[in-house]
């Protein structure tokens, strides 16, 4: 935690943050252009800086109420979504749709191409609602040539942001730290610069005065600091955004530390609380040339409330006014800050030092100062320390359930593999069959195997439903090995079982109704790793298929209605017998299958893809 | 099961509760219009939106203290109106009935006709979300009695329509109201997160009931009428408090069944009235949330101890200088804690729930108060754990099951050919696998009791009522393990002692799983036709049915009471009418049609009789005699 500088911490050149700072701020400067790019030397390498000017027109920030949100357009960032639960990120919808006109209208997207394709060191960056537009360009850079499929050539941008603006809810956060991007990310907050809190309060609490605040924080702007009624506006606002901020940030702390009265959701209910969260790394600036900085995307939320605090009501005034005044100062103050080298890293949340006097070692007497620094009561420090208990606990789930996995998880899988096996070398049958017809003692423990290994893993689903598994899981390759080999091998039996009970005929096509969601996560996390498109039927879900398809054309309905899926199903299973995903005997022994292939038309089977292997 | 330490709550959150309470704007908009109400409609009720809230609020009406008891006397409540209060299950716990203050009710009552009517057209006509409901002093109780009807009627007919509206109830120096079964009955009902009592900290008002006031009836009139008039009064607040000897009286004797009511252990006197939902208790230095009933009697009495006479006549009316300071809390930091911080996050947050409570300066109270908060601490898992562990539990029991189901498939293969009902029914065998099958039984019962317990003792989340895996498994598990407990049942010969098994024998376990499936199916589309038997027959309690129809066809014979025949026949007929409706959809799994099952036979049994009755409706006096009993077996 001691020493180093802010470049070795957060991985960039103090000198490159100083330069991005001014041009974030030139950004906004006439000639009015909405974005520039700029290339610059700093020892040896060369950088390309993409620089955003913001906005200050009030609908641009607030498109509706109560908080102005949308959901992310996924063509674009398929990967802000969580991807178990299928939840795509909320944005802000005016900054999206400032993003999509600049994307659309200029030529930035092939310039950041190019950069890209050449190998360059891209940075992307912005001040105020500038910022945001860093942000997204950020993450399409980081969608189109930085996942694990495509080139590794390329360099990771970077993304600097100076004030910013809160832009989305907690899947931002979720989705970069899971794809590894949070750390590409740093963003630059003043104690009290209200901007990166506006978003925390709902639009109609501050709508009559937002548009003159904008102009207040507008470097541009040529309002006088002497207008009369400036106090008092300033001094309203800043009270409004700050007890909202206070809402959201008691009641995320109630979650964190584990609040059970049922008043808490009542109450929730009554409240407008803003969905928005901060992501990546914050580096605060406490005013006197200290940097802290925080990862911890539940401890900056607290961070941002706390840090604004009054410590007695007499400040109002002035820290109503710097809450203005500090949105322009970056330049200055950064200035400053980036000589002193100053820096504290905030890590082992859950053990910070709740008073200086309490502490014995140096390490924590020094974090101390930097908390009083930033003016954290007891009080805020309890709500750091319940960010990191959250985090730590998230690990500790991951943990047990390695141990589940390891203690019976591997066994199970280990003796359904066997009873694959047998079935298929002894019995000549296929496993599916078997199951399905349950008539001997292995086939009752092939059950009971399965039903363990459904609870092992229902239990995984549940914890990420509710995101208590760390926000790297479903992209964890280790993770994503094991739900696949799990999927493949035990949700033929899930099938089997589901239409030897006639189920479908109670709720419906296995697919559509009654597909375990420990199936249905697993599979996704595939397609995320993979990148590839979601698909209806899968090598361990073609059972149903069959099944579904056999009860169509069993049932004397129209062939023709089907033939494509029939078509679709005999070319998948050659893509998957080919990719070894699948192995023949599996299917190609199977009584079922074999009567779904019988009662084929005649006509289709001649012509058919996978004539040749059944007759083997 | 063993508590591991660090399983224990790590912080302490009743501060950190009220702090979010207070940084939103429902507790000065309440007040606002509790003095609004006050002030211009003392004898009716006002509503009033702000933003997507409804606030209603009710007067703090003076109540005749007339006769000696009425300020003592409770009256059971099972409705309103005519909504039921609490679900009819709760009643059979041997828990006494559910009784309220008398006098407050009739208040309420005289009420809620154009409250319901009110109501009503609100959530008709807008599409209003939420709904709050406030009142200061006795208006508190009212504000109390009509949330709690209004969310008897949401829940009662949420099953057939769809709403979905937030009811919170905010009082201020709300008297006590119900009793201990009350109190209780809200719990179960998941319901005490929806009132939030706010009580200050010297108040007398709110801790009146837990004394015999009734000798100080004349003293307690006095004391109504006069905060009648300050909340009434233009000037109100300005009075000066008359203190008076009887006044000092009524306050110390509060006090001393404050002081016997909370003695530890043993010692404790039972009380007559129970605090219910959460208690937000306020001192000029902050405020903490309180949800458990016994941490609530205690730090009413605390608070309580801290203060004077005079402060606790005042403390009645100051609920709005309380609320306005709350209000503000959250622009400014609370002075910094003085002296030693303790390094433990409990701990800390412990000394800063004193601070708040405002009796950080009053040395003797501080220890208590501590213990008092460390009771609300939750040492086990949290409930997100706990339903983690359940399932891991869960995963473990469902081979019990399988077990089971594979022992319903062996019993169909038998050549009896009876099915798993009858065979368990009437098993003499010891072989180990029917005995294992009746210990599986067991230990299944037992994990889903304990499912249920655990669901009322608020240690699982509140929505695993209604998550696919719970309801799933409940569900499979009744339909497949019922008809053994009902094959225990009839075989034992239980039914000749306690009745029959649907009414008298059935477990509260099964009821309950058939609401969570009723509940989530209502949402599911109608089924499609099967074209097999079900795997398991649909209705769980066929076989007690059965059971039934049995008796009945055995009273036919022997009964000669034409009346009585014809209701046996009538029931008779609606049974083999629904059976056959069942056989009909496929929704009966193949056992129930093994040719020597319990159904079978009642079904020969049927034909044996209907043909019995054709002959002596054709030889009528021929046949006569034989029809009491001799001949038929």
């Amino acid at each position: 935690m001691a020493g180093g500088s802010l470049g070795d911490k957060i991985g960039l050149k103090e000198e490159l943050i100083k330069k991005a700072c001014g041009l974030a701020f030139k950004a906004h400067k006439p000639p009015e252009k909405i974005y520039r790019y700029e290339k610059f030397q700093i020892s040896q390498e060369t950088y390309h800086v993409f620089s955003f000017s913001g906005s200050w027109d009030a609908a641009e920030w607030f498109v509706n109420k109560p908080f102005g949100e949308t959901k992310i357009d996924l063509a674009l960032f398929p990967s802000l979504r969580s991807i178990g639960n299928d939840e795509a990120a909320l944005v802000n919808e005016g900054f999206a749709k400032r993003f999509d006109n600049i994307w659309k209208t200029t030529s930035i997207k092939s310039e950041v191409n190019k950069a890209m394709v050449d190998g360059r060191q891209v940075v992307f960056t912005g001040h105020s609602s500038g910022a945001a537009m860093a942000i997204l360009a950020t993450f399409w850079a980081l969608e189109n040539y930085l996942n694990q499929i495509k080139n590794q050539s390329h360099k990771p941008p970077f993304c600097v942001t100076f004030g910013s603006p809160l832009i989305g809810n907690h899947i931002f956060s979720h989705a970069s730290r899971r794809e590894n991007w949070s750390r590409y990310f740093i963003h630059f907050v003043l104690r009290y610069d209200i901007v990166p809190r506006i978003l925390l309060a709902p639009f109609s609490s501050i709508e009559q005065t937002f548009g003159s605040i904008l102009q207040f924080l507008n470097p541009k702007s040529k309002t006088s600091t002497q207008d009369s009624t400036r106090a008092s506006v300033i001094s309203d606002f800043y009270s409004t955004v700050m007890r909202n901020a206070a809402s959201v940030t008691s009641h995320a702390a109630c979650i964190l530390m584990g609040s059970t009265n049922l008043l808490l959701e009542t109450v929730a209910n009554f409240v407008d609380l803003s969905p928005y969260r901060p992501f990546g790394t914050y580096v605060f600036c406490n005013g006197k040339g200290q940097l802290i900085v925080v990862k911890n995307s539940d401890a900056v939320l607290q961070l941002l409330f706390h840090t604004a605090q009054l410590s007695n009501l007499a400040e109002l005034p002035q820290v109503a006014d710097d809450s203005i005044s500090q949105h322009l100062v970056y330049e200055t103050e950064l200035g400053v800050s980036l000589i002193k080298q100053n820096v504290e890293d905030l890590e082992q949340l859950e053990e910070l030092p709740l008073s200086a006097d309490g502490s014995n070692s140096d390490v924590a007497t020094r974090i101390s100062a930097a908390l009083d620094g930033l003016g954290l009561s007891t009080r805020a420090r309890l709500c750091l320390r319940a960010a990191g208990e959250l985090e730590k606990r998230k690990r500790r789930n991951e943990e047990k359930i390695i141990n589940e996995i390891k203690k019976k998880g591997e066994a199970s899988m280990g003796d359904l593999e066997t009873y694959k096996t047998t079935c298929e070398v002894h019995k000549g049958k296929g496993y599916y069959d078997a199951f399905k017809v349950q008539k001997e003692a292995n086939d009752f423990q092939a059950n009971v195997k399965r039903l363990e290994l459904a609870g092992v893993w229902d239990e995984v689903i549940e914890m990420l439903k509710r995101y208590e598994l760390p926000d790297e899981f479903e992209g964890d390759p280790k993770w994503i090995q094991l739900g696949t080999s799990f999927r493949r091998l035990v949700e033929p039996l899930d099938i089997a079982n589901y239409y030897r009970h006639l189920k479908n005929e109670d709720t419906g096509p296995y697919m559509a109704r009654a597909r375990p969601k420990r199936y249905r996560y697993t599979q996704r996390w595939l397609e995320q790793a993979k990148r590839e498109p979601k698909s209806d039927v899968t090598e361990s879900t073609f059972w149903a298929e069959v099944e579904e398809l056999f009860g169509w054309i069993n049932s004397k309905k129209p062939f023709e209605d089907v033939r494509e899926r029939v078509l679709q199903l005999e070319q998948d299973l050659i893509k998957w017998t080919d990719r070894g995903e699948l192995t023949k005997d599996t299917f190609l022994k199977d009584p079922n299958f074999i009567k779904w292939w019988e009662i084929l038309p005649q006509e289709h089977k001649a012509t058919s893809h996978i004539a040749t292997i059944v007759k083997g | 099961m063993n508590m591991v330490p660090d399983e224990a709550s790590p912080f302490e959150t009743s501060e950190m509760l009220a702090t979010f309470l207070a940084s939103t704007p429902l507790l000065s908009e309440s007040w606002r219009l509790c003095t609004t109400v006050a002030a211009t409609a003392p004898r009716s009720f006002m509503t009033e939106q702000r933003g997507g809230v409804v606030y209603v609020a009710f007067p703090g009406v003076e109540m005749a203290v007339g006769s000696d008891s009425s300020w003592r006397n409770l009256v059971p409540l099972d409705s309103i109106g005519d909504v039921p209060l609490f679900s009819v299950r709760r009643n059979k716990e041997g828990d006494g009935p559910v009784m309220v203050h008398a006098g407050m009710l009739n208040l309420f009552l005289s009420f809620f006709e154009p409250f319901r009517n009110q109501m009503l057209a609100i959530m008709g006509n807008t599409n209003t979300k939420s709904i709050v409901i406030t009142g200061h002093s006795i208006g508190g109780a009212t504000a109390s009695l009509c949330a709690l009807w209004l969310l008897s009627y949401l829940h009662h007919i949420s099953s057939s329509v769809s709403v979905s509206v937030s009811v919170l109830c905010i009082t201020f120096g709300s008297p006590m109201l119900g009793n201990g079964s009350f109190s209780r009955a809200i719990l179960r009902e998941r319901w005490g997160g929806n009132f939030c009592h706010v009580v200050s900290k010297h108040d007398i008002m709110p801790r009146l009931l837990f004394a015999p006031i009734t000798p100080f009836t004349a003293q307690l009139n006095f004391l109504l009428q006069f905060w009648q008039l300050c909340m009434t009064a233009p000037g109100f607040g300005k009075l000066v408090v008359p203190i008076s000897d009887q006044q000092k009286e009524l306050f110390n004797f509060v006090m001393s069944y404050l002081d016997a009511a909370t003695q530890d252990g043993e010692g404790s006197a039972p009380i007559l009235f129970h605090p219910f939902g959460s208690y937000l208790f306020v001192s000029s230095e902050g405020a903490v949330c309180v949800d458990s009933s016994t941490a609530v009697v205690k730090m009413m009495h605390l608070m309580f101890a801290s203060g004077s006479p005079a402060c606790s006549v005042e403390d009645h009316l100051k609920y709005g200088e309380y609320v306005k300071k709350l209000s503000l809390q959250f622009l400014n930091q609370k002075n910094s804690m003085q002296g030693n911080i303790p390094d433990s996050s409990y701990e800390a947050g412990l000394e800063l729930a004193i601070q708040s409570s405002g009796l950080a300066n009053q040395e003797l109270a501080i220890e208590p108060t501590k213990e008092c908060l460390k009771m609300t601490r939750r040492m086990g898992p949290s409930p997100t754990k706990n339903a983690a562990n359940l399932a891991r539990t869960l995963s473990k029991v469902v081979p019990y099951r399988a077990e089971i189901e594979w022992y319903k498939v062996w019993c169909d293969q038998q050549v009896d050919q009876m099915g798993y009902y009858d065979l368990f029914k009437r098993r003499r065998s010891t072989s180990k696998m029917v005995m294992k099958v009746n210990m599986n039984r067991h230990k299944l019962a037992r994990f889903w009791n304990n499912v249920i317990d655990m669901l009322e003792r608020n240690e699982l989340p509140h929505d695993v009522a209604v998550r696919a895996k719970w309801v799933n498994a409940s569900h499979f598990y009744e339909l497949l393990v019922e008809p053994l407990d009902i094959a225990e049942y009839y075989g034992k010969g239980m039914h000749t002692t306690k009745g029959h098994y649907i009414h008298h024998g059935r477990e509260r376990r099964y009821e309950i799983f058939d609401r969570w499936w009723k509940d989530t199916m209502a949402t599911a589309e109608e089924n499609s036709e099967r074209s097999k038997f079900a795997s398991l027959t649909q209705d769980s309690c066929f076989w007690a049915r059965v059971e039934e129809a049995r008796e009945w066809l055995n009273s036919v014979r022997s009964e000669s009471d034409t009346s009585k025949l014809a209701v046996l026949w009538d029931n008779i007929e609606k049974f083999e009418k629904y059976a056959l409706e069942l056989i009909d959809n496929k929704e009966v799994s193949q056992d129930v049609l093994a040719k020597n099952s319990s159904y079978s036979i009642w079904v020969e049994d049927l034909r044996g009789l209907r043909e019995l009755r054709a002959k002596v409706k054709r030889f009528p006096h021929h046949f006569n005699p034989f029809l009491d009993g001799e001949v038929i077996p």
